[in-house]
């Protein structure tokens, strides 16, 4: 990462509180920071607590006026999305703590931990690749038809990701079931057009294909399965609007085009 | 491993030959290209590292009067009349007396407008049939690809294709160049031009080139005029903008005073120039551009940038696009000037010639039909790893 | 009386207390614009994160120069409301003729360190607690909640 963009960052910050980058985008930098941005420090911090930091840099390549106002317009629409996402009952989304819109910062809850025997952070990508050695494992069918009934609520409710990916969930351990959270909805917005709901599904596909290719056709079915059920539950209007989209899916499929190198 | 040797030259020479037809649009190219036959070829991949040799690039651009546009039937009588004209001077100039010398013929199989290319490839059936030359036929994009390539050396870059047809962000993987990212309606080079016929400013050298000269002129760079800004994901949308803008100049030159974003609601003094247009407009598309470009080098880690395409001599969107790269490490960003980036006969030779040497010539006539709709990413590249 | 500062914005400090049962809400009423503190409905306040929350929207707004109202303590205010109109979000959550119980927020820049511990105390007459969640919960108003923060939960 460049050194300014840190630097710009600790300043802004100031030195009450330290961050650690952990990952770098087009568009944001994600750190992680033991600070909250405005509750009191809790002096008997036996716990040590975690919130991530995603910082939008300015771009210097546009223009002054463009560059703020699409890093205020963008912080804003992510935070509104995480906010209103998190009012739904039964999804799961990260919990959007402050955002300063005029510097393109948010403050969200940390989520996840580290999977067992080194095999990194809980992402969905690192779960399944952990459990490449054991892919039928029941346990990974039900967090990959939990992940997609956490899609299916998603789209049930009018919104789009935009730019699903298995890094782009988090499994985090609740009296010992995982549970999955999606997160970065940096892309992400409120849509009532079957299309973008095909494209999501078909984003994630693509990327579910790229990434674990070997089990990717029975991965892609469990989270289908979950996606499916959610619609199901909805009765005779889920039927339909889920035929709408599973129709639109297949056609996004086969025009075959868009993002087809989800690396 | 690639062989680039696997059809050898024609005639026993130590060099393959190559003529390039193109005619997708307003401009005529012919161009005559050289590559030496190299033992490195056989078994590497090295298709950015052809050794080309530029024997004639010549080309003629059918320039309408301020304020048209080319239409399709006139542009394709221009290139009519301009084909024979071309191919003896190009001939003339690399020197070529017997024209059964040359390896293969590569012509414009699309995309772009039907009766121009329908033109030029009747004159590429024609000459391949008179002397005895195999066909390529080309996909344009993937001729300035492939052309961006070997001049700039740049090995496995992320293209940004600009043009008056086109727009798209295209990065390759597994033998295709596969498209991220592209325009959701009109083109960046067709919005420019499309301006400039509003403006009803002079289409000689390129509508485009003169909106970057205006844009040069605006005194009042602080003062965007704000417009929309239309990134969808890694795709882009710009005929609202284009219908925005317009709005803006005819409003301007209607001296519509009730417009306030122009004049001053009390004074009625102008606030807003042309060259405040051109350049809001400018900074206001090619800001889009370039963040499209980014987004999908961070998706395939790339640090390269390859920008092709007409509108690719922007200065200004060169300049945009290396301000980007200096913030991302080891970026690189890498252009042409006018002699290859805007439409030209050599390209179409140099990614045809690559083809032919992989054993993809044409067998049957019937199979030159061109066509207007032709995505870069049906294109099979067989001459990359 | 509850004083911290936030890790960002350390050169301000930030007070706030609870006042419960206050019987000069007639004056108060009429020194709203000229105290030195914010004054809020405590019926509106479900937790001291919600407090939090607005108080360092107001200190981001001010870092920009960005504030709305004539000072840190109204642009306090303003930012516990959903809208962004000023005159609404007083009414919302500013005191009332009929309010009872009061959280005085102050937030000043570290150099004035002439805040004196009484301030809150000399204007208001009521029983002073102890500014937590637990009291809030007592102080809170389900109702107030539904109608200030335009949720239909």
């Amino acid at each position: 990462m460049s050194g300014q963009i840190l630097e710009a960052v600790s300043i802004y910050l100031t030195p009450n509180i330290p961050i650690e980058p952990i990952s770098q985008g087009a568009e944001a930098v994600v750190f992680t920071t033991s600070v909250h941005p405005y509750e009191p420090k809790q002096e008997s911090s036996e716990t040590s607590n975690k919130y991530i930091l995603k910082y939008r840099p300015p771009k210097k390549y546009r223009h002054p006026s463009i560059d703020k106002a699409l890093t205020k317009h963008r912080t804003l629409s992510e935070s509104r999305i995480l906010a209103k996402l998190s009012q739904l009952p039964g999804l799961n989304v990260p919990k959007l703590i402050a955002c300063d819109v005029y510097n393109g910062c948010i403050w969200i809850e940390f989520l996840g931990e580290e999977l067992p025997n080194g095999n990194g952070f809980s992402s969905l990508k690192n779960f399944l690749w952990m459990s490449a050695s054991d892919p039928h494992n029941k346990c990974v069918e039900t967090v990959l038809e939990k992940v997609g009934r956490q899609i299916g609520l998603l789209h049930w409710n009018e919104y789009c990701h935009g730019d699903l990916t298995t890094s782009n969930v988090v499994l985090q351990q609740s009296d010992g079931v995982w549970e999955p959270y999606l997160i970065d909805f940096g892309l992400g917005s409120a849509t009532t057009f079957v299309e973008d709901k095909g494209v999501d599904l078909y984003v994630l596909e693509r990327a579910v294909d790229s990434t674990h290719s070997r089990y990717a056709v029975t991965y892609n079915e469990w989270l289908m399965r979950g996606y499916k059920a959610v619609y199901h539950e909805q009765s005779k209007k889920g039927e339909n609007r889920l035929r709408e989209v599973l129709k639109r899916f297949e056609e996004v499929r086969l025009r075959g085009r868009k993002r087809s190198m989800i690396g | 491993m690639v062989n680039l040797n696997k059809v050898p030259p024609r005639h026993r020479k130590q060099y393959y030959l190559a003529l390039g037809l193109e005619g997708s649009a307003n401009k005529l190219g012919v161009g005559i290209i050289k590559h030496p036959l190299l033992p490195q070829h056989a078994d590497s991949d090295l298709s950015h590292h052809c050794e080309l040799q530029i024997l004639a690039n010549i080309r003629d651009t059918y320039v309408t009067p301020p304020g048209e546009g080319f239409l399709p039937r006139d542009t394709a009588r221009h290139h009519r009349n301009w084909a024979v004209r071309l191919v003896k001077k190009a001939l003339q100039e690399a020197g070529i007396k017997d024209p059964t010398d040359l390896d293969t013929i590569c012509f414009t199989q699309g995309p772009g407008m039907g009766a121009p290319l329908h033109s030029v490839v009747v004159m590429a059936r024609t000459l391949s049939l008179l002397w005895d030359v195999p066909l390529v036929g080309v996909n344009h994009c993937v001729g300035h690809i492939e052309m961006g390539r070997e001049i700039t050396k740049a090995e496995n870059p992320v293209v940004l294709y600009v043009s008056g047809g086109n727009t798209q962000v295209i990065a390759y993987s597994e033998n295709r160049y596969r498209i991220f990212g592209e325009t959701l309606d009109i083109a960046i080079g067709n919005c420019l031009d499309r301006f400039a016929r509003t403006l009803k400013i002079p289409n000689e050298p390129s509508p485009g080139y003169n909106i970057e000269q205006l844009a040069l002129k605006c005194t009042n760079k602080d003062q965007l005029v704000e417009l929309p800004y239309t990134v969808k994901g890694m795709d882009l949308s710009m005929s609202g903008i284009l219908g925005y803008v317009d709005s803006l100049a005819k409003d301007l030159f209607n001296k519509n005073t009730k417009n306030k974003l122009l004049f001053d609601p009390q004074t009625g003094q102008q606030l807003v120039t042309v060259a405040d247009l051109c350049y809001s407009l400018q900074e206001n598309l090619f800001a889009m551009l370039v963040e499209i470009t980014e987004r999908a080098m961070a998706h395939v880690n790339s640090n390269q940038v390859l920008i092709v395409g007409g509108v690719g001599c922007n200065v200004r969107l060169q300049e945009m696009m290396a301000s980007m790269c200096r913030d991302r490490s080891n970026g690189q960003v890498h252009a042409t000037d006018e002699r290859f980036c805007i439409d030209n006969g050599v390209m179409i030779a140099q990614a045809g010639l690559l083809q032919y040497r992989m054993g993809d010539a044409v067998q049957d006539i019937a199979d030159t039909v061109v066509t207007q709709k032709f995505r870069t990413d049906e294109v099979y590249v067989a001459w990359r790893e | 009386m509850l004083s911290y500062s936030i890790p960002q914005f350390d050169s301000f400090d930030i007070h706030a207390t609870l006042f419960t049962d206050v019987e000069n809400m007639k004056a108060l009423l009429a020194q709203v614009a000229v105290l030195p503190f914010a004054m809020i409905d405590a019926s509106t306040i479900l937790s001291l994160e919600q407090l939090f929350c607005a108080v360092y929207k107001a200190l981001i707004e001010s870092k920009y120069n960005r504030l709305r109202t004539k000072n840190l303590n109204s642009e306090c205010i303003l930012s516990l409301s959903p809208t962004s109109n000023i005159a609404e979000a007083f009414r919302r959550f500013g005191i009332k003729e009929d309010t009872k119980n009061i959280v005085c927020l102050m937030v000043v820049e570290k150099s004035e360190q002439n805040v004196l511990e009484g301030v809150f105390k000399e204007q208001i007459e009521g029983r002073e607690e102890e500014l937590s969640d637990e009291n809030l919960k007592a102080t809170v108003s389900w109702d107030a909640i539904k109608k200030v923060s335009e949720n239909n939960l």
